[in-house]
């Protein structure tokens, strides 16, 4: 028989202000001792080093077997007591802790009721631990290199570290080049540093680092493994450019023929040609080809960029290759995607010519963009000689989404700021509120008030061209209600620039899945605690950092980066890791080889074994959910700490069948 | 004299609305796209967002003193653009019901004995009768809308477009029993 | 053969004539049958809402439930009407209390309501139930491009909120362009017209009303085309008392879309009451 000790915490007043804890410590060494209980304490403040003290003085000296500690929940201080066990030279998950205060005190009101509950509770703890065995945490080791998915400011800040540390990273990027959203961008707040001064350094860096394997044009497909140990196979998509002998000297997009609508990095607003660097500052330099608009591969002509090349670097046969990679941590930096500002038809998005969004304001702006940095109406040739900027459009609004997307108050800013510096024309920012928390932001806003911004705290209600007078004739009408005065307004304007939200990336769903991990309703990555713990997923070795996490501006941004790779780096330095060892297994005898568990698992945990029929669990990427044990129609499916005999003897224990009804107390 | 916030006015106008949707109106974060959107808020003397937060701040006096609720037109385009989800139009129905009730509102406004007589007619016919509906506005109109009142009035009937003879539905009787279940006693009658 | 239950409404016994004379004219062309409602009485309106709530769902639902009676779906010209029934059928459905407490008053009537029925505004049966394409193949005589206003109005549209087409619909243009007219792109196509403002608050009515013309005018229509009967009054009735007010010179013919779809159905002019406009639209079916 278990030699089994019971505390029981007083918590201050919070346990023993509805329970009577002496009670219940004398009813579990009297009723209980038939069961093994061979002491039962009660104490102010289990948790303290002297409550622990005493757990560990009786492992000791009474030689005890088993712990029970009845207190808060597990999630606060399970591993406290765990931990005192193990000091004391007990295992440490032969010890439970039941809660008498979340799940009794905090939730009675009648001490009678709540006295009898936590009895129940104790006796069910007691039952259970008599069924629990010594377990180990599993050690697990760590592959040093590292996988960032999406070349943005957050993957690259976040390789860059990692490089820098020493360890091998792959950057791997959708687009042909690095540099994400930023890139797009004239300039940033509330500094108006230009966008791509400071990026580009760290781009070159890491396009030139010998730690960074960069991986553009390419995509992750599969992602297998677990913590330490990922395998990921990604697809390097045919870029039709040898590139050990590219140059990027450019002659090839000079003298192809083919023009094309760019919308991805100029949003629209301009042209690229069929083989393209989406920039200028690309990293890598390398161009791409694209297939579904390059005349050679439509019609079977031209190849004018293969008769140009100094290097003979086209290559129309290429192929996508697709490699595979072993790394011990996974960091997702995949960024956002903007509104689709058409949903709001009221604002004449796609209707209206001149109503643009931020982010196609932002290529009028840049010196490499389609007007070369001039502010120009649709026209290409007239400056407009008044402006709006229209705040929340897609954010903010049960409608659309409900959540404010951070940075359109200072973007809005950025724009009034750049319209005054370049047109001179006059500038309203249409706004609910004005969020301009951080460093330096409340200052911006002053200097844009300075400037002889109007501020128009209204949200804006439509933008229409019914002209009600000469002076509206040939404009765009902001209808709004100047909510500070009370009268509704109508502003003829020459442009209307939309802050359109921050949305997650349209196919983040998908990528989740891929890598296992989960997306809110909105769709942004869950993180494991949004106050403690931002960067870690509840997928241990993949970090999230960056606007996947939610919309946040570029230190945030950069911030998240610099952390998860703090977080892959910690795990690399210590080049192994120990796993909570509560797992579920597969009795094979038991498994009828049906295979509902397989997709059931939230963590892609479960294997099957084609030649015998059976399904196994991967122990290390199991978490311990206990869907599958649940879901298994042969109950061939147990849990480690969480065994169908310990949750049923835990079933019996609170129903004190096994109490022992004629003891007295002593 | 300042004034402190009083909630109770804000509960009894929520009452009043017997099925509607939408959220509280504590909800509203005074955006102003009901404003800004309302085709008659210039004609108001408080804009529809105004008359929110004076219902949630309890200033049930200067609420039923101005006209807006009454100016509604009921066309619901402040309600499918809150981003709040909060059914204005609802609101101002609520209100104009709580004026009838309380016999309540500014002077001088039309909205008020033109429902009246609109109800009137209906409880005691089944239908409406737009010439019985002409004394409860056309002695508040100046001279000259007055005149054009009677002009139209003529060309309709002219045209053939002027109800001369009252309607009433054929199950009358039932049909007042009817109204009865709802409203017992007194009511519009 | 389709066939639906008609609910006319009050103002289409004389005032909307030509709006309840053309619908059925137009159904009937289409082979669609509209079966009027036995002892209908008045919506309430918007009117009935200002007095008592639950008594204004009470008559509503009295006519839903003789509609129901028939088994068919309801179709109504008016849209406040249409929003009447909608919503009270919404409403009862979403709340049992209220279902009860309205059939307990209509059994007086030994009616009942259930929400078995779809209720229809009579643009939607035509632009969506019978179809642009259908209608197309019945046209005999084009409207040969005239400029169309397409004016949805408010209540057909909201209060319900699935939002891309609440703001910026399609199907009356494409009625329109089915039947050979050329609808312009008419920026206040669901902005109100004023309802009964015309009478509680004339000013702001007509200066509302004031604006849609204007807007059409300046667009380039040649007439309005409504869908409901409070609709066409007020921008036709009241275009001399918005010029004298604002002093302008507006004058455009409105017409009900179903007078519009009728002549390109080959009804004769008589039967849908054309020639009862206050503001002659001969000049501009002069060409047709």
């Amino acid at each position: 028989m278990e030699k089994i000790g019971v505390y029981v915490c007083h918590c201050g007043t919070n346990i023993a202000g509805m329970v009577d804890v002496q009670e219940v410590a004398e009813w579990a060494a009297s009723r209980l001792k038939v069961r093994g209980v061979v002491i039962g304490r009660e104490y102010k403040f289990m948790c303290s080093s002297l409550g622990q003290e005493l757990i560990e003085k009786d492992i000791k000296e009474l030689g005890l077997t088993r712990v029970v500690v009845a207190a808060c929940s597990p999630h606060l201080h399970e591993n406290t007591f765990r931990t005192a066990c193990k000091r004391a030279g007990l295992n440490p998950y032969l010890c439970e802790l039941v809660s008498i205060r979340e799940q009794v005190s905090w939730v009675h009101t009648d001490k009678d009721v709540a006295t009898a509950k936590a009895m129940a509770v104790v006796s069910g703890g007691v039952e259970r631990v008599i069924h629990q065995v010594p377990l180990e945490p599993m050690k697990v080791s760590i592959h040093p290199d590292t996988l960032v998915v999406g070349g943005g400011i957050a993957g690259i800040q976040a390789a860059l570290e990692i490089a820098d540390a020493g360890y091998k990273v792959y950057l791997v990027e959708r687009e042909p080049s690095i540099g994400g959203h930023m890139a797009q961008f004239d300039k940033t707040f509330p500094t108006l540093d230009c966008a791509a001064c400071i990026l580009t350094p760290k781009m070159v860096q890491a396009g030139t680092h010998p730690n960074i394997e960069l991986l553009t044009w390419s995509e992750v497909e599969k992602v297998d493994g677990y913590v330490g140990n990922f395998t990921a196979t990604i697809r390097k998509r045919a870029r039709y450019v040898k590139t050990d002998l590219c140059t990027g000297c450019g002659i090839c997009w000079e003298k192809c023929p083919k023009k094309v609508v760019d919308d991805v990095f100029e949003a629209g607003m301009g042209t690229r040609k069929a083989v393209y660097t989406p920039f200028a500052q690309a990293v890598p330099r390398y161009p791409v080809i694209d297939r579904p608009n390059c005349t050679y591969f439509l019609k079977g002509t031209c190849k004018a960029c293969e008769k140009f090349c100094p290097t003979a670097a086209i290559d129309f046969t290429q192929e996508d290759e697709l490699i595979t990679v072993e790394v011990g941590n996974i960091i997702l930096a995949i960024g956002y995607d903007t509104f689709d500002a058409h949903r709001i038809a009221q604002y004449g998005y796609g209707r209206l010519p001149n109503v643009i969004t931020s982010i196609e304001f932002e290529r009028l702006c840049n010196a490499s963009g389609p007007t070369n940095g001039e502010i120009l109406l649709k026209d290409g040739k007239t400056k407009p000689k008044a402006v709006g900027i229209v705040h929340c459009v897609g954010s903010r609004d049960k409608n659309y989404n409900e959540y404010c997307s951070a940075i359109c108050c200072m973007q809005g800013l950025k724009f009034a700021h750049l319209v005054h510096e370049r047109t001179g024309a006059e500038v309203y920012n249409f706004y609910i509120d004005m969020r301009t928390a951080f460093k330096g932001y409340e200052e911006f806003y002053q200097r844009v008030l300075e400037e002889g911004t109007h501020f128009i705290r209204g949200k804006v209600a439509e933008v229409n061209n019914a002209a009600r007078n000469k002076d509206e004739e040939g404009k765009l009408i902001v209808q709004v209600e100047d909510t500070l005065v009370g009268v509704q307004m109508r502003i003829p304007l020459d442009m209307v620039i939309l802050s359109v939200a921050l949305e997650p990336r349209h196919d983040a769903k998908e990528t989740a899945k891929r890598f296992g991990l989960s997306c809110s309703a909105d769709g942004w990555f869950i993180e494991k605690h949004p106050k403690l713990d931002p960067v870690a997923t509840m997928t241990e070795g993949i970090y999230i950092a960056g606007c996947v996490q939610g919309p946040k501006d570029i230190p945030a941004t950069v911030v998240q980066g610099a952390a998860a790779a703090a977080r892959a780096l910690g795990k690399i330095h210590a080049k192994e890791i120990a796993l909570e060892p509560f797992r579920a297994s597969v009795t094979e005898a038991q498994c009828s080889g049906c295979r509902i568990c397989n997709d059931l698992c939230p963590f892609n945990a479960i294997l099957f074994h084609e030649d015998k029929m059976v399904s196994e669990i991967n122990a290390a990427l199991c978490q311990g959910c206990g869907t599958c044990v649940a879901a298994c129609p042969a109950g061939a499916i147990s849990g480690t700490g969480f065994s169908n005999e310990q949750v049923l003897a835990q079933i019996e224990g609170l129903l004190l069948l096994n109490v022992d009804k004629n003891a007295v107390p002593v | 004299m300042s004034e402190t916030y009083t909630f109770t006015f804000m509960k009894e106008v929520s009452s009043l609305l017997h099925a509607a949707d939408g959220n509280p109106f504590p909800m509203c974060v005074q955006c102003g796209t009901c404003s800004g959107t309302c085709p008659v808020a210039a004609y108001m003397d408080y804009t529809p967002r105004q008359i929110i937060a004076m219902v949630n701040a309890g200033l049930k006096e200067q609420v039923m003193e101005s006209n807006t609720f009454w100016y509604c037109a009921s066309c619901y385009h402040c309600t499918v653009r809150c981003p709040q989800n909060i059914s204005i139009t609802e609101l101002m129905y609520a209100l104009q019901r709580y004026s009838i009730w309380k016999n309540k509102h500014q002077e001088g406004l039309i909205g008020p004995a033109f429902a009246e007589a609109f109800a009137k007619t209906i409880v005691r016919t089944g239908r409406t009768f737009e010439p019985i509906l002409a004394p409860s506005y056309i002695f508040s109109f100046k001279l000259r809308e007055f005149f054009n009142e009677i002009q139209n009035a003529t060309e309709l009937m002219l045209k053939g477009r002027l109800p001369l003879l009252p309607p009433r539905i054929k199950r009358l009787e039932n049909f007042k029993r009817m109204v009865r279940r709802i409203i017992p006693m007194g009511g519009v009658e | 053969m389709k066939e639906y239950a008609y609910f006319p409404g009050c103002s289409l016994e004389k005032l909307a004539v030509s709006y309840h004379t053309s619908t059925l004219e137009t159904s009937k062309k289409l082979g669609v049958k509209l079966k009027e409602l036995d002892d209908w009485n008045c919506c309430g309106s918007t009117a009935y809402f200002h007095i008592d709530e639950l008594l204004a769902y009470t008559l509503t639902a009295r006519n839903l439930a003789i509609a129901e009676k028939t088994g068919l779906d309801v179709v109504a010209p008016c849209s406040a009407c249409f929003k009447n029934m909608f919503f009270t059928a919404v409403h009862m459905k979403k709340d049992p209390d209220l279902a009860e407490h309205i059939n307990f008053a209509l059994e007086e009537d030994d009616l009942n309501f259930s929400g078995n029925i779809r209720i229809r505004h009579v643009l939607e049966m035509f632009a969506q139930d019978i179809g642009a394409e259908e209608i197309k193949s019945k046209v005999t005589h084009p409207l040969e491009g005239i400029k169309v206003a397409p004016y949805y109005g408010c209540q057909i549209l909201r209060p319900r909120k699935d939002h891309e087409e609440t703001e910026n619909p399609h199907y009356f243009e494409e009625l329109l362009s089915a039947i050979g007219a050329n609808p312009i792109e008419y920026s206040l196509k669901t902005r109100c017209c004023g309802g009964s403002l015309i009478i509680s608050s004339r000013i702001a009515a007509l200066s509302m009303v004031r604006n849609l013309l204007e807007c059409a005018i300046n667009q380039g229509a040649d007439v309005i085309a409504t869908a409901c009967p409070m609709c066409q009054v007020n921008l036709e009735c009241y275009q001399q008392s918005v010029n004298q007010e604002f002093g302008t010179q507006l004058s455009i013919p409105i017409l009900y879309f179903t007078q519009l779809l009728g002549l390109a159905l080959g009804v004769p002019k008589k039967k849908l009451g054309i020639g009862k406009e206050l503001v002659s639209a001969s000049p501009v079916l002069a060409a047709l």
